[in-house]
């Protein structure tokens, strides 16, 4: 009994700060958003639109899985056809990233540093697609005043990187909306130089999917190159079962 | 004053015409023969204020550094035939001189020797003679000039032959370190394949910049010229110790010359040995060259050969910016002439006042040498706007004349009345405008001021010529029919005319009577066109300002679509090495900017080569110290066709991954070495390759062997030069490198950045500006130039119509004496403005720096109608709106129409963006009509009713 009493006020001590009426501290927000951004696991096919050098639009169809809330990722490409199973496998939060080609059939290791470039010559870094707790885990975060952004009351946050960080983005500046925690537009400002903003990820079309609010549509625009790639989910599934194999070299090759 | 000034002015014409024909004639030779030197510049740089620090900024370069501008020679078609063509023209361009000049260079030398020697004999100052002896030297040099200094068009090969490795990053020669182990065949593939697969496929951002993505390319380059070199081989072709080393420099340094991707053009820069501000020099070079490449294309039929560059480009322009001021003035003479004939319905009127016209222009052109020197890209179009400002004056002061002749006048009291009735007007009208054009002068921008006070001055002596020169044609007209009605006894009169227009009239009054309709009517077009104001966009594509068809321009886009790259590069100016490598690293990491050239990539820091060293120390260790096999044993051909087969996977990996990224350049370099694999039937170099090796025949093993002996000890010797750990000092560079980044006294250093896209692209362009300028405030060239020059006359345009609109409200103040009325006579104005901007975006015509131009000019021309109709309305009294309008309304619809014919005509311009200019002032002077002949008659017909009800 006396368990019972305990837990149930360790619970209410949880949940007074989200209670209706209770104001948010900013660190209470952010593991929201945090925890919609990292499902236990999930599967998605998205479509992705990049612009080649040349200028000339490419399209993407390509499925992904995650495990452990973002740790372990796997994105494999159905189209073009040029590139049908050619699959990325990112792990440790996208410190390790491998790739598989199945026209040498050979996987490769990418460098470390890699996770700080361009995923496929779009404007989301593989840090960008994978980053795990990073929210929680390199930033301060800091709230700021309300904002209604498009006809939705939305929350303000402020995240300064920790000097220990290694993180490419040494701000960002977050409006996430208050009836279900989405962060709508994210600013990703500059790794040295804080006030100039770098990019911009907007989310829209957002849809109740397993019970989780979900962003079907995702701008990421690029203020430096002035591009931007869209990508739209076409398919989401949460909470699925997903075999760790998956996430290894020989699961890279199915 | 005024009445007895003119009067004077009218008596003296009667009494003295001969006096005053040799006045007017003097005047006319001295002004044209300032006239006759006029000059046209089209550079983008003399429109923008002298004190802008990138105009100085840009000045300085082109003082400093020649190469600032350039003359680039396109060569197209088949690889080995550009190179030979390259290699041809080269030295023929560097042997290109002006002589044009020579006798008169010499015959001044002569005197000044001649005065040297004068001064020996007597003992002269020393100063004096130093000072001469400076000048015939500067003479001297200018004898059969040198037009070109260098013509860049390889790499400089022999230095990097020799300081390659002192020249590359610590990251690459460490990766290097394990590349430059083996120059045996089987090695050096092994190290090849070991160095991609480590450094390719493990950083994904070596080809993530656009830097690297070249480098990738060259190194893709290096690898497809080998391959090319194993399949001769292996066929037994009889390759040359030439080939083979090509090879190997190909796979060491790079292509050496600047061939485009597909490696079918090739571009050859020469630089000039003249600065840009040297018009003759620049139209001579340009056509010198051009006789050079046409002359060429007889010995290259199979090549396209072409020039662009600035110089070229200057060239082109400036001899359509002649052609067409001459055409289109010549077009609205014409057009104004037969329209004057239809109107007056008889031709003497009209010639002499188109006779008077060509005087005050050649007049107004003498005075715009006297006040600005040469004439830029604006100004040039002034005469047009002259001859539609102008020959009102003249209609003006002719039709009082023979009106007061046909009312039986003798010539000097006819002459008399013309200048007291039409010269009071005419000098009013004239002195508004003026004044509205010389406001310009408070503007920032060059261009617009020079506008400004070209017009303003302009227009004042065509004021003047109208004065003194029209009535003395006017005088010896009437004096030969005095003289031929004499000898007839004919008695014959003149007939007057009643021209005025009731149309006009009867229109305007019915506006008047139905003013709230009228209003209502107005306030309705004035809403939907200044709707259509405000969604007028800018138009940043400059390809649309330009000539079409030109060989220089089309080039551009040539060189854009063949080497990603465009020629229209940027600069900054730089006072250390160290400076200039550090701007230099940041252009490169902009996507913007497809190369930043500057020293530093030729002369690394001390602290840079001293951390090199021992790298490049190893690298030699281990090359030096490898004992190259004579003979490629059997064993070794299948270890070697495995570790080509790795290549080929390599490759592909490679391919793959810039498919991925989008890196295009890249993606196409490995289709030409591992085909496409989109189409199954594409050629595999590789793949060839090792099915030649897979014969493995005894044949096949005595050829690889011979490509070893010759290939492996040049590939060993190379690198051991390329060794060299001397120090790069500034002394030691050759001057071909020295010249094109630092200056003659060697303390300036230039950056150049080449563009990754056309600086026609407008979006592009304004991209491109903002990045370069981020990095530094100074980055000057076409791009930074061309958005500071649509910023600042953005600014000065609102500031000039502005103040305009306030001097023309003092004015109109001061003559109507009321505030009321002064604002009245605004409202047509006003209105029209917001019509002419609605207008152009109805019929496409965007805002440019040359139509935004058009905005204070249109307020100085646009003022007059409803200032006329003013006077007049108030002359006349209620009740007279048709007389007014079938009156004055005639000469205000007479002069609008000439003016919209002397702008139309400049739609037949080859230079499209005076066409624009004209379209924009066209529909200006319409608008300006139109809102004086439905606006004004609603108002006077408000006011009125508002009088009469007051009683």
């Amino acid at each position: 009994m006396k368990k019972i009493i305990i837990s149930v006020l360790v619970i209410i001590a949880l949940m007074v700060p989200l209670l209706p009426g209770q104001e948010l501290s900013g660190d209470d927000i952010i593991k929201k958003v945090n925890e919609l951004f990292n499902v236990e696991s999930g599967y998605a096919k998205s479509k992705m639109i990049i612009v080649t050098t040349s200028g000339s639009k490419r399209t993407f169809i390509y499925e992904s899985w995650q495990k452990n809330k973002g740790e372990k990722n796997l994105v494999r490409y159905l189209e073009p056809r040029r590139v049908k199973g050619q699959a990325v496998l990112m792990l440790n939060n996208a410190n390790d990233i491998w790739m598989y080609f199945p026209r040498t059939q050979r996987v490769r290791k990418l460098a470390s540093h890699a996770k700080k470039q361009k995923m496929q010559g779009s404007d989301f870094s593989y840090e960008d697609m994978g980053s795990g707790d990073s929210f929680l885990e390199d930033f301060n975060t800091k709230r700021l005043k309300d904002e209604k952004l498009e006809g939705k009351d939305c929350y303000q946050l402020e995240l300064t990187r920790k000097p220990d960080s290694d993180l490419s983005y040494s701000r960002l500046v977050m409006w996430i909306i208050k009836e279900n925690f989405v962060p709508v537009v994210i600013d990703y400002y500059d790794e040295k130089d804080p006030t100039h903003l770098e990019k911009r990820l907007v989310e829209s079309d957002i849809r109740i999917i397993d019970n989780i609010p979900t962003a079907m549509k995702i701008v990421m625009y690029n203020k430096n190159d002035n591009t931007q790639t869209v990508m739209e989910l076409l398919e989401v599934r949460y909470n699925i079962k997903l075999d760790d194999s998956m996430f290894t070299e020989r699961g890279l090759k199915k | 004053m005024r009445d007895k000034i003119l009067k004077k002015l009218a008596s003296w014409h009667a009494s003295h015409p001969w006096r005053m024909l040799i006045i007017v004639s003097v005047i006319t030779v001295i002004l044209a023969a300032f006239a006759n030197q006029l000059t046209v510049t089209t550079r983008t740089s003399d429109l923008l204020p002298e004190g802008d620090p990138k105009v100085e900024v840009f000045n300085e370069i082109l003082e400093e550094f020649l190469t600032a501008t350039n003359l680039v020679v396109v060569v197209q078609g088949e690889e080995s035939r550009i190179k030979e063509c390259a290699d041809r023209i080269a030295p023929l361009l560097l042997e290109l001189k002006d002589s044009t000049h020579n006798e008169e260079y010499q015959s001044e030398v002569n005197k000044l020797q001649q005065k040297i020697n004068q001064l020996n004999s007597r003992a002269g100052n020393d100063t004096e003679i130093t000072n001469l002896q400076k000048k015939i030297k500067n003479l001297e040099r200018k004898i059969d000039l040198k037009l070109f200094q260098r013509i860049d068009y390889k790499t400089p090969f022999d230095f990097l032959k020799n300081h390659a490795l002192m020249l590359s990053k610590a990251d690459d020669l460490e990766n290097m370190k394990d590349m430059f182990t083996d120059a045996n065949l089987v090695g050096l593939i092994t190290n090849l394949n070991n160095s991609m697969e480590k450094e390719y496929v493990g950083k994904e951002e070596s080809i993530s910049t656009r830097e690297e993505e070249e480098g990738a390319f060259g190194f893709l380059d290096g690898i497809e010229n080998l391959i090319f070199t194993f399949q001769k081989a292996v066929k037994g072709e009889n390759l040359s110790e030439e080939e083979i080393h090509l090879a190997v420099d190909k796979l060491l340094i790079g292509e050496p010359y600047f061939l485009s991707n597909d490696k079918t053009a090739l571009v050859l820069n020469a630089v000039p040995n003249f600065s840009l501000m040297d018009r003759g020099l620049l139209m001579i070079a340009a056509d010198e060259a051009q006789v050079l490449v046409d002359d060429l294309k007889k010995n290259f039929p199979d090549l396209s050969i072409g020039l662009t560059g600035q110089i070229a480009r200057e060239r082109d322009e400036q001899v359509h910016s002649e052609q067409s001021i001459g055409f289109t003035t010549i077009i609205a003479l014409i057009a104004i002439l037969i329209f004057l004939m239809i109107s007056f319905r008889m031709w003497v009127a009209p010639l002499l006042a188109i006779t008077n016209l060509i005087i005050g222009l050649i007049w107004a052109m003498g005075v715009a040498f006297l006040v600005v020197g040469q004439l830029n890209m604006m100004t040039a179009m002034l005469s047009v706007l002259f001859l539609g400002l102008g020959i009102d004056f003249s209609i003006h002061l002719i039709s009082t004349f023979t009106e007061g002749r046909a009312l039986g006048d003798t010539i000097p009291a006819a002459m008399e009345r013309a200048f007291l009735k039409s010269g009071k007007g005419i000098v009013t009208g004239a002195l508004t405008t003026a004044c509205a054009f010389l406001t310009l002068i408070i503007s920032q921008a060059r261009g617009m001021r020079e506008m400004g006070i070209v017009a303003g001055a302009g227009l004042l002596a065509i004021l003047l010529a109208t004065l003194l020169a029209l009535p003395i044609m006017l005088y010896f007209r009437e004096k030969r029919i005095d003289r031929r009605k004499e000898k007839k006894k004919t008695g014959e009169k003149f007939i007057q005319r009643d021209i005025s227009f009731r149309f006009l009239g009867n229109v305007c009054s019915w506006l008047s009577k139905h003013y709230i309709f009228t209003i209502i009517i107005s306030l309705i077009i004035t809403g939907l066109l200044g709707w259509q104001a405000l969604e007028i966009k800018w138009d940043h594509d400059y390809r649309n300002m330009e000539p079409k068809g030109l060989e220089s321009i089309e080039l551009m886009d040539t060189i854009m679509d063949r080497f990603d790259l465009s020629m229209e590069y940027s600069m900054v100016l730089t006072g250390s090495i160290s400076e200039s490598n550090e701007l230099a690293e940041k252009y490169r990491e902009l996507n913007t900017v497809a190369i930043a050239e500057d020293i530093s990539l030729f002369l690394p820091t001390e602290e840079q080569q001293k951390k090199r060293i021992p790298h490049i120390k190893e690298i030699r260790r281990k090359i030096q110290s490898l004992r190259i096999r004579e003979t490629i044993s059997t064993d070794e051909i299948p270890r070697l066709t495995q570790e080509i087969n790795r290549l080929q996977m390599n490759i592909m990996e490679m391919q793959d991954m810039s498919f991925l990224g989008g890196k295009d350049k890249v993606d196409n370099k490995c289709k030409r070495i591992v085909g496409d694999p989109e189409v199954p039937d594409s050629r595999n170099i590789i793949r060839d390759l090792i099915q030649l090796l897979n014969k493995n025949s005894s044949k096949t093993i005595a050829e690889l062997s011979r490509l070893q002996r010759i290939f492996s000890p040049y590939f060993q010797e190379s690198i051991v030069k390329m060794s060299s750990t001397d120090s790069v000092r500034m002394e030691n560079l050759p001057s071909s490198i020295l010249d094109r980044y630092a200056n003659k006294t060697r303390d300036k250093f230039l950056v150049t950045i080449y563009p990754s896209g056309s600086l026609y692209d407008g979006e592009y362009v304004i991209r491109f500006s903002e990045d370069v300028n981020r990095v530094s405030e100074k980055t000057t060239g076409m791009g930074p130039l061309m958005i500071a020059m649509l910023d600042i006359f953005g600014r000065d345009g609102r500031n000039a119509v502005l103040l305009t609109l306030l001097i023309v409200f003092l004015l109109l103040w001061v003559d109507f004496k009321k505030i009321s009325y002064a604002l009245i006579a605004m409202i047509p104005l006003a209105f029209g403005i917001f019509w002419m901007v609605g207008l152009m975006n109805l019929t496409g015509i965007l805002l440019s720096v040359t139509t935004v131009m058009g905005l204070p000019l249109i307020v100085g021309i646009g003022i007059d109608d409803g200032v006329h109709i003013m006077h007049r309305w108030r002359i006349e009294g209620n009740d007279k709106i048709h007389t007014v309008f079938s009156s004055t309304g005639k000469a205000v619809l007479l002069t609008s129409l000439t003016t919209m014919l002397a702008f139309g005509s400049l739609v037949f311009s080859s230079f499209p963006a005076w066409g624009l200019f004209g379209g924009a002032l066209f529909l200006g002077v319409a608008a300006c009509f139109l809102t004086t002949a439905i606006i004004l008659p609603g108002i006077f017909g408000v006011i009125e009713r508002k009088e009469k009800k007051q009683g």
